[in-house]
């Protein structure tokens, strides 16, 4: 029993947990938006769906529910990234998520399952602020994060289940397998006094980095599997001072005060969070996309939920900061549907459907939106 | 340069916290390890959902798809796949994706006065040719396969 609790609950070094989830919910707020959007035309066309579990019966997702999910699960994840996340912020991105590729068999990429995953361990994770992680030059702080183990863990049965179907079909299984085992000792660097253990554990961490420069894997798995391995694999002296100039600007932002109570400042913050909470999904009007607007409403409720009693019960300025890292997120989808080829491809991928089903009139309309959207 | 602001890391977790925790892990890295394994008694073997089988986009054999259904004035009339659904689905229903067969059979059995709904994969890999027919209205799908020298197996499935 003390090995178990020392395996999970043994101290990490906080930066590694920090980085993780950061980068994931980025991440995926802009593999959603580029690469799972411009797919959404295929949804709900000619009445027919199979979902991936029994639990959504008949139901037929259309583009607009589809993208709306996409929408809602994008934003709130990169408001996440973007300031202090909140347990049931994180909670509503990992329902989103996986609503969003179970919903239908049209989505088959394994490594989304493998993201749902991620995001339900972190609704487990220490929701650090940078100062907590990063707020000492030469101190990397260290802490119990056994959801972050729970990450290393489902990594190295990933890889453990590749290594074991590659050996089955005879082809070469040892790198899978090595990285499987580098996983499963990864989270034991930050505690051990071995200096020979923190000299080999970034040296295992080139395994996965090499098995995916190598070997090609849909989408952008390779991309997020080589930046987690680099967050859980790096010394952790090298990690802290990475992550120190990353939150660089954050760490000298204005300390909330933490004295309690309604007054004033608390009222005048409580106004302008929910004129902030308004404001910043209607950016999204101008996406142009089915179901956008709805999803992106639907982020300002639950950004509402997230607040909670902080709204109005004291006069910290992080409900702010959580409105401007909303903000920030729908700007960021505004400016990605501008900037990439992504909506484009949603209409050409639409007009192209309703032509081949003989549907003349949806056609001509979004053939039109096609051309306004040529770059 | 070090921030006069710090914020203390979150506080090591009581006994009740890890027994509570500790379960969870149980299941959620038991779960991990079954779910995989489940694909040694699936029935579609083309289904490798959730198994970490296949990590990239896997080349599926060149079929050729076509349906027919059979009407109550018993004739045969012949439906194009393209023209009903996405063309996505026709890759799983040329991958043999049997929920996704099943599920296209069924929905040309919706059509009022179809008796009998087929789909053939007419591929070019071992297997050959596949023929899915479901008779509608009844309780149980009905899969006979069968490849270019003849019928090869047939098969009765719960819908």
């Amino acid at each position: 029993m003390k090995a178990w609790n020392r395996y999970w609950f043994g101290d990490v070094a906080l930066a590694r947990p920090y980085l993780v989830l950061r980068f994931v919910l980025a991440a995926l707020a802009f593999d959603v938006w580029l690469n799972m959007i411009p797919n959404g035309a295929k949804y709900g066309a000619g009445g027919f769906n199979v979902a991936h579990f029994p639990v959504y019966g008949d139901f037929v997702p259309g583009a607009a529910f589809y993208l709306g999910v996409l929408a809602f699960t994008g934003v709130l994840a990169l408001s996440q990234a973007l300031y202090r996340p909140h347990r049931i912020a994180l909670a509503f991105v990992a329902v989103g998520y996986t609503v969003g590729w179970s919903c239908s068999l049209l989505d088959s990429v394994p490594y989304h399952y493998l993201l749902s995953l991620y995001l339900g361990c972190f609704v487990f994770f220490p929701m650090l602020s940078a100062r907590a992680a990063f707020s000492r030059s030469n101190h990397a702080p260290r802490g119990s994060a056994w959801a972050y183990v729970s990450v290393c863990v489902t990594t190295a049965i990933v890889y453990f289940y590749m290594a074991a179907w590659g050996a089955a079909s005879g082809k070469a299984y040892w790198l899978p397998m090595v990285c499987s085992g580098a996983y499963f000792v990864a989270s034991m660097q930050d505690r051990s006094e071995s200096q020979a253990v923190r000299v080999a554990m970034p040296l295992l961490g080139i395994a996965p980095i090499a098995l995916h420069v190598t070997e090609p894997m849909a989408g952008w798995f390779s991309f997020y599997m080589i930046v987690i391995a680099i967050c859980v694999f790096a010394p952790t002296q090298a990690l802290h001072a990475a992550g120190r100039t990353l939150t660089f600007p954050v760490r000298l932002g204005p300390e909330s005060t933490e004295s309690g109570g309604v007054d004033e400042r608390a009222a005048r913050i409580f106004y302008a969070s929910l004129i902030g909470l308004v404001v910043a999904p209607a950016i999204t009007v101008f996406v142009d996309l089915p179901g956008v607007k709805t999803g992106c409403a639907l982020t300002a409720i639950a950004m509402l939920l997230v607040m909670g009693r902080q709204l109005y019960l004291t006069p910290k300025t992080r409900p702010l900061w959580r409105v401007a890292s909303l903000f920030g997120a729908s700007v960021a989808l505004f400016a990605t549907m501008n900037l990439s080829t992504a909506r484009f491809d949603f209409y050409r991928e639409a007009a192209i459907d309703a032509e081949t089903r003989g549907d003349a009139d949806a056609a001509v309309i979004l053939r039109d939106k096609v051309e306004r959207y040529r770059r | 340069m070090s921030s006069v602001h710090t914020e203390p890391p979150p506080p090591p977790p009581n006994p009740d916290i890890r027994r509570r925790s500790g379960l969870f892990i149980a299941g959620f890295v038991a779960l991990q390890f079954i779910i995989p394994l489940t694909y040694l008694v699936r029935e579609d073997r083309a289904d490798d959902r959730f198994t970490w089988r296949v990590t990239a986009a896997s080349e599926a054999p060149t079929c050729e798809t076509t349906a027919e259904i059979l009407t109550s004035e018993d004739v045969e009339v012949a439906v194009s796949p393209e023209s009903t659904v996405h063309r996505d689905w026709i890759e799983l229903l040329r991958r043999d994706r049997r929920v996704v067969v099943e599920a296209f059979l069924e929905k040309q059995c919706e059509v009022e006065g179809v008796l009998e709904a087929t789909l053939v994969n007419t591929c070019d890999d071992a297997q050959g040719v596949r023929h899915y027919q479901l008779r509608c209205g009844g309780e149980r799908a009905h899969l006979r396969l069968s490849n270019a020298t003849g019928e090869v197996s047939a098969r009765t499935a719960e819908r």
